[in-house]
């Protein structure tokens, strides 16, 4: 028994080697069927089959013909015998105790109640679960560490230097590095409408006293804005108060004027446009009745005799007017040229003369041409002053800055009967937001415009639904 | 002599402009960016005096630019945020697409902002430049703060407005700059006085806004991005003025969070930086002067002693506002001239004390009736206060009493000059502000007002003569302008017309009918108003809709013949 145990041990020993080497897995084959009493747990060996079998005549120089030609099926059987055992019960039966495989039987233990089908694990989960006894094999390689014994020396080297005071030069960048600015990021992206943002004293602190050189040639300096940028586009004011008789509890007077300002308005509104209307109506001259349709049907069929003398009349005169013309352009005669220059320098000697006797006379109108010149420069002065008057009211006025005219818009009243006794009861008039948009429009601000229209670039088809249809 | 033929429209007027695209497509940008520049500059349209010749004879209607201007835009730094923005816009639209959330995180992280702060200093190079063109800035702030967040603006926008604008109302009780309030039909006009300007501003009511649709909210939230900018510097600098802290902090509350909220209560002082109790007034300096100097002298001092007493007009006064009146305006006014202010809890966090409060002088009402009254305070109606601060006197309480038909409000902001009409509600206070007593008796009064009425009557005539040169029924409009007369004379005074009562009879209606009547007219005159389409739908509805009625009518009609049917069958098995 003794010897047996020991070869078993060797069994093992070498089995361990086995898995990794299959030459010596064929060398031990033999040295198992060697072995006289080896337990098999199958009784049938080969043992029949080796005394059986005729021996075949080989070559045994070459390894081809011993991996061909030897049987290991025997050693084959007891490895798998091997792993069986230790796969079932976690080692070799023979290297059992005798208490862990024999126990005595004292009847079937009494079963707690079960409860329901539940407690019992499910079929899959048998089947997947690991019912081998043997553990799995290390994963050498979760244990490895490359360069180990480099990165132990490094970390020893580091300990000594840390202890001796020495900072890495890695570190030391680290260190040296400038902190980032977290704050300085959000403010940057800080958007402008943030209702907690901050303000400062953008008109105290005066610009830092950099080169002014530098700063503009690096382009850090803005540009400086022109004078004339400053100038408002208007004269009006900002805000322009609503006239007195705007008041939610107005003084009678004061409200008839500010209703008569909007009636004069609305009337001037109401002419306008019943001006367009009457030049848009059909003029009734042009419209057919029945006289003019009947003459357009009968139109030369009746009157050709009088319409050919008509046309034959005209040329005749045509012909006079062409020999006239003619006629007109004969030569003068040498006499006639003569005269009429005569004529000529004696008029021209006339107005000399003429010329002449005013100038001496103007010596006597003296105070008349005086106050012609005076009268003269009262009028260009007033002239003057009326232009300029002119473009002043010409700059409060809203100018022509695009396609569309400033329209004013309609102006807040509020009727006799629509005041409010009190202030809890007063209903607001009109639309500050659009009061504060025409106001922008008549300072010139921005440009009247209109809200873009939506063009719809192929035509719409309609087509009825199904389930409109069957409700219909 | 001679040299090369001069071409048109290569000088002149015609190279100093440029067309509205063109200056675009030179800045490189789309049009809505283009016209925020524009506004965040302050580079606005020109007309041309020769439109033809800078439009290359073209006479079509067109916006331009001064060129120099947009050579000058060319060099603004935020033109490139713009550009980023742009880019932007497509690639996380382009991360969206492809539901690439990570991108869309780190793009929204990274979204390119400007600021605003060097248009600021560059426009207005110093604080009174910024404080002389602070009245659209007010007016827009506080037009923004009152809008409702229905996604025309965006709600960060309005927050900002209301803080600013708060801010605002914060200084001028703090530095008792207001001088008139008017209360007209489309706001409440503000004039306040800061650093020597008179600014005036305009307040919407709560809760009016009809979002009209022909104003564009885009160029309204450019000015207004550009403006709350503004408005933040100058407060800054208006609170430094006055030794207070900037970011405000109220008295009582300073380790509270929601400071807008209680710094909009309007009825807390401010925290100083130096906490000096009560700052020594400062007198005019005397110089001996001579002549006109001494008169204009005299003139500036008087002004300067009102403009004091003015200041102090509510001080020592202690208002309660019941809870019908405009509390934000009312509180304003009062503690702008040196009143203390409060109101239910309920209505607005920082009331000060209870309705219940003894020492309490004056009480707001705006209600016909009260049922609980104290005898030691006034019950007026707020018209009071806001005539009062007009009139830079208390003006006697009888006329704002409960009940009572008020004065009218005048405006403020007309100056009459010599000759002018004045209405005679003015007269009184100014008289009363010379310091007559008005409590004469009432026959005076009475032939006093005739006597104005008369003389009114006169001028007016005069104007109506210079106005109206085409009317010649001179007669008949005195006569009516008589009768007017008459009736506001009556309406002043309080008295009731000259009209007879008769017992009335009772005039019997069917009500529900005439209400129906009444809806379906409106509905037929609805129908008239439909569109064509939207006719042609409706009518094939209910065409759709009398069908189906039909048929089951008739399918009813069949059922109660098989019925009969069935009847008259079992009646004859019966037998």
């Amino acid at each position: 028994m003794s010897c047996n145990k020991f070869f078993s041990i060797l069994i093992i020993d070498s089995f361990i080697s086995l898995s990794s080497n299959m030459a010596s897995a064929r060398r031990l084959k033999r040295v198992v069927a060697s072995q006289p009493g080896f337990l098999n747990l199958k009784s049938t060996s080969n043992s029949a089959d080796s005394a059986s079998g005729r021996r075949k005549r080989l070559n045994k120089n070459k390894k081809k013909s011993w991996n061909k030609h030897s049987d290991i099926n025997d050693v084959e059987d007891f490895l798998q015998d091997v792993r069986h055992q230790e796969r079932t019960t976690g080692g070799l039966l023979s290297e059992k105790s005798d208490d862990s495989l024999f126990f005595l039987d004292v009847g079937q233990p009494k079963k707690p109640e079960q409860k329901g089908k539940a407690s019992r694990p499910l079929r899959i989960d048998l089947i997947l679960q690991h019912d081998s006894l043997v553990p799995p094999p290390k994963d050498v390689l979760a244990y490895q560490q490359p360069n180990a014994k480099k990165l132990r020396r490094s970390a020893q080297r580091a300990e000594q230097l840390a202890a001796k005071g020495v900072v890495p030069r890695r570190r030391k960048q680290l260190l040296n590095r400038r902190p980032v600015d977290r704050t300085a990021k959000k403010a940057e992206t800080e958007a402008n409408n943030n209702p907690g943002r901050e303000y400062y004293d953008i008109w105290g602190q005066e610009c830092d006293a950099a080169d002014p050189w530098y700063l503009q040639q690096t382009r850090k300096s803005l540009v400086k804005r022109p004078e004339r940028l400053n100038e408002k586009p208007s004269v009006l004011p900002a805000v322009e108060v609503i006239a007195p008789g705007g008041s939610y509890n107005p003084d009678f007077f004061s409200h008839q004027a500010l209703l008569q300002e909007a009636h004069e308005v609305e009337v001037k509104k109401q002419k306008d446009e019943n001006k367009i209307e009457r030049q848009l109506a059909v003029n009734r001259e042009d419209t057919a009745t029945e006289e003019t349709i009947l003459q357009e049907q009968v139109e030369g069929l009746v009157e050709e005799e009088e319409n050919e003398e008509e046309t034959a009349a005209p040329k005749g005169e045509e012909e006079d007017v062409a020999v006239g013309a003619i006629t007109l352009a004969a030569k003068k005669t040498e006499r006639q040229r003569k005269r009429e220059r005569a004529i000529k320098i004696k008029e021209q000697q006339r107005l000399a003369n003429k010329q002449q006797t005013d100038h001496r006379q103007q010596l006597f109108q003296l105070r008349s041409i005086k106050a012609s010149i005076k009268q003269q420069d009262q009028k260009t002065k007033t002239r003057q002053r009326q232009r300029k008057d002119n473009q002043e009211a010409q700059k409060a006025q809203p100018r022509r800055l695009g396609k569309l005219k400033f329209q004013p818009q309609d102006m807040e009243v509020q009727l006799s009967d629509e005041l409010a006794g009190s202030l809890r009861r007063l209903k607001p008039e009109g639309s500050v937001l659009k009061d504060r948009f025409k106001s922008l429009q008549k300072r010139n601000l921005i440009e009247p415009r209109e809200r873009a229209k939506f063009k719809r670039r192929h035509k719409l088809k309609y087509v009825e639904k199904r389930a409109f249809r069957e409700i219909t | 002599m001679g040299g090369l033929q001069k071409k048109k429209y290569e000088r002149g007027s015609a190279t100093n402009y440029i067309t509205r695209n063109k200056a675009r497509k030179k800045l490189s940008l789309s049009l809505p960016d283009f016209r925020r520049l524009c506004i965040l500059k302050g580079i606005y349209p020109h007309e041309p005096k020769h439109k033809k010749k800078v439009n290359k004879g073209s006479t079509a209607a067109r916006t331009f630019y001064l060129l120099k201007d947009i050579r000058f835009l060319l060099h603004e730094p935020i033109v490139g945020k713009f550009r980023a923005y742009k880019i932007f816009v497509r690639k996380l639209k382009r991360a969206y697409g492809k539901t690439e959330w990570s991108a869309v995180e780190r793009l929204k992280e990274n979204k390119p902002t400007y600021k605003l702060d060097h248009i600021i200093k560059e426009r207005y190079p110093s604080f009174i430049d910024a404080l002389r063109d602070i009245d659209d800035a007010l007016c827009m702030s506080f037009l923004f703060s009152t809008f409702a967040r229905t996604g025309k603006c965006h709600v960060q926008t309005i927050q900002l407005c209301r803080r600013l604008t708060v801010e605002w109302m914060n200084f001028v009780i703090a530095s008792r700059g207001l001088r008139k309030v008017f209360i007209s039909i489309k706001g409440i006009y503000y004039q306040a006085e800061a650093m020597g300007q008179l600014i005036t501003w305009l307040v919407p009511y709560q809760f009016s806004h009809d979002h009209p649709t022909d104003v564009d909210y885009r160029v309204m939230a450019t000015f207004t991005e550009m403006y709350t900018t503004l408005l933040g510097f100058v407060n800054f600098r208006l609170y430094h003025s006055l030794n207070l802290l900037y970011p405000p902090k109220v008295y009582w509350i300073q380790f509270y969070s929601p400071i807008v909220t209680k710094l909009s209560a309007l009825s807390a002082s401010l925290a100083r930086v130096v906490s000096s109790a009560e700052e020594e007034e400062a007198e005019l300096d005397q110089f001996p002067t001579e002549g006109e100097d001494m008169e204009k002298m005299e003139t500036m001092e008087k002004e300067q002693k009102l403009i004091e007493a003015q200041k102090k007009l509510f001080q020592g006064l202690k208002f309660f506002l019941n809870r019908e009146v405009p509390r934000e305006s009312l509180a304003f006014v009062i503690r702008c001239f040196g009143g203390e202010v409060s109101w239910d809890k309920s209505v607005c966090i920082g009331s000060m004390y209870e309705a219940t409060d003894e020492t309490i002088t004056h009480q707001i009402v705006d209600r016909p009736s009260i049922d609980k009254q104290y005898i030691n305070r006034y019950y007026i109606q707020p018209q009071w206060v806001y005539d009062c601060v007009n009139a830079k006197i208390l003006l006697p309480v009888e006329d704002y009493f409960l009940g009572v038909t008020l004065p009218p409000h005048l405006s403020p902001f007309v100056e009459e000059k010599e000759g002018d009409y004045v209405p005679p509600e003015k007269l009184k206070i100014m008289a009363l502000q010379r310091g007559e007593k008005p409590a004469q008796e009432q026959e005076d009064e009475e032939a006093d007002e005739d006597e104005d009425d008369e003389e009114e009557e006169e001028e007016e005539e005069e104007e109506d003569d210079d106005n109206d040169n085409e009317e010649e029924e001179d007669e008949e409009e005195e006569a009516e302008e008589k009768n007017l007369k008459k009736m506001e004379k009556q309406k002043s005074q309080g008295k009731s017309l000259q009209v007879k009562v008769t017992p009335g009879k009772m005039k019997v209606e069917d009500k529900t009918r005439l209400d129906q009547e009444e809806k379906a007219e409106e509905k037929r005159l609805a129908i008239m108003m439909m569109k064509k389409k939207e006719k042609y739908l409706y009518d094939k509805i209910m065409f759709g809709k009398k069908r189906k009625v039909r048929e089951a009518n008739k399918l009813a009609a069949k059922r109660k013949a098989h019925d009969d049917a069935e009847k008259s069958k079992k009646k004859k098995t019966r037998k």
